[in-house]
């Protein structure tokens, strides 16, 4: 069983350095995979090397100009097809956000379940933990939950997580066809949809290391119209999927 | 002798004009043929509704609407289309754009890899 984590990269020489430590102690068969998304920092050479120091296998690819988190992440989905040997494909973020405790947990828990895709979930816990956001994206993000709930069936308690593992089902198609901005929900609906086995996983985050988020306050009002849409729109589309 | 400036003399004038910008243009090769036809299609159309303006009275008589309704409704008709036919083509070329980024990126980590293994130096990374 091997699983590829891919970090999207846009700007992290901050806290880059500090994501790919905590990873070194992860079991065999874990490979890392750096996309820098045309950092205009040092994002880029600091990736070289740490690909040279890491002890985890790392690879780095440095998209050319900046394409936004939907590329940088399909660029992870693509190198995996292109590479053919791993079975699942996990999307990690640089900042720090993310604890990679859950690593191993998350790929037992799609291999014990047969899912196509599991979600690092903020809000499982019996006891909130950790960083949960602001109080205003809570709102919004129990607004998405409801709506792809609604439009779905499916529960999900944290749809713009993006500390996610997709099996082979999931990846092959997001290798073709990825959300572009803000892909995190519209993905998420779009395996439920078409009857992926979509399940979450209990995860504490951490608040960001450095960098600053890609959803700034004045693009809120935008972030809400855009993906409910996006989810309305993909609502008509044809199923892709057969069960 | 005064020459009294009609919408009719506009639509005229405005019609050659647009024909000269677009031979201009693809003469340049700056527009490609494809888009040209259009234009060259509006230019003329302009110029025919210029030169005779019965065409589109008639028109607005049939449809009870008045001349210059007729006239920002058939403009606006153009308008609307032209500019989503350029959205989805811009669509397109996005993601035409970011398929070739991807492509590059791993085509360049794979050349890098098979630098390593040949021992050569490896080419510094792109980026500032």
């Amino acid at each position: 069983m091997t699983a590829l984590i891919v970090i999207p990269a846009f700007n992290e020489e901050e806290a880059l350095a500090g994501t790919v430590a905590s990873l070194q102690d992860l079991p065999s068969g874990f490979e890392v995979l750096i996309v820098n998304d045309g950092s205009t920092d040092k994002t880029g050479p600091l990736a070289e090397q740490l690909a040279r120091t890491s002890r985890v296998p790392l690879h780095v690819v440095h998209l050319p100009v900046n394409s936004g988190i939907g590329a940088a992440v399909q660029t992870g989905y693509r190198y995996a097809a292109a590479q053919g040997r791993f079975k699942y494909v996990i999307q990690f973020d640089a900042d720090g956000q993310h604890d990679a405790r859950y690593l191993v947990p998350m790929v037992q828990k799609c291999e014990a379940e047969g899912l196509d895709l599991c979600i690092g979930s903020r809000f499982l816990a019996a006891t909130p933990e950790g960083f949960q956001s602001t109080y205003s994206r809570r709102i919004g993000i129990r607004f998405f939950a409801k709506l792809i709930g609604l439009l779905s069936g499916q529960r999900v308690t944290d749809p713009t997580s993006g500390y996610r593992c997709a099996g082979p089902r999931a990846w092959q198609r997001f290798a073709e066809h990825y959300p572009e901005d803000y892909p995190e929900p519209e993905a998420l609906f779009w395996c439920a949809r078409n009857r992926l086995k979509v399940a979450e996983l209990p995860v504490v985050m951490h608040e960001r290391q450095g960098g600053v988020s890609s959803i700034r306050q004045l693009k809120a009002a935008y972030y809400m119209i855009k993906v409910s849409m996006a989810i309305l729109f993909d609502r008509i589309r044809r199923l892709e999927v057969r069960a | 002798m005064m020459i009294q400036i009609t919408a009719e003399l506009l639509m005229a004038v405005g019609g050659a004009v647009a024909f000269m910008i677009t031979l201009y243009w693809v003469r340049r090769r700056e527009l490609r043929e494809k888009y040209a036809v259009g234009w060259i299609v509006l230019a003329f159309l302009l110029l025919l509704i210029g030169l005779f303006p019965s065409v589109l009275k008639t028109i607005a008589e049939a449809s009870r609407l008045s001349y210059p309704s007729a006239v920002l409704f058939v403009a606006l008709t153009l308008i609307y289309l032209y500019s989503f036919s350029v959205s989805v083509s811009l669509s397109n070329q996005y993601r035409r754009n970011i398929r070739l980024t991807q492509q590059l990126a791993l085509l360049e980590e794979r050349v890098r890899q098979l630098e390593q293994k040949l021992n050569t130096p490896p080419a510094p990374p792109p980026g500032r």
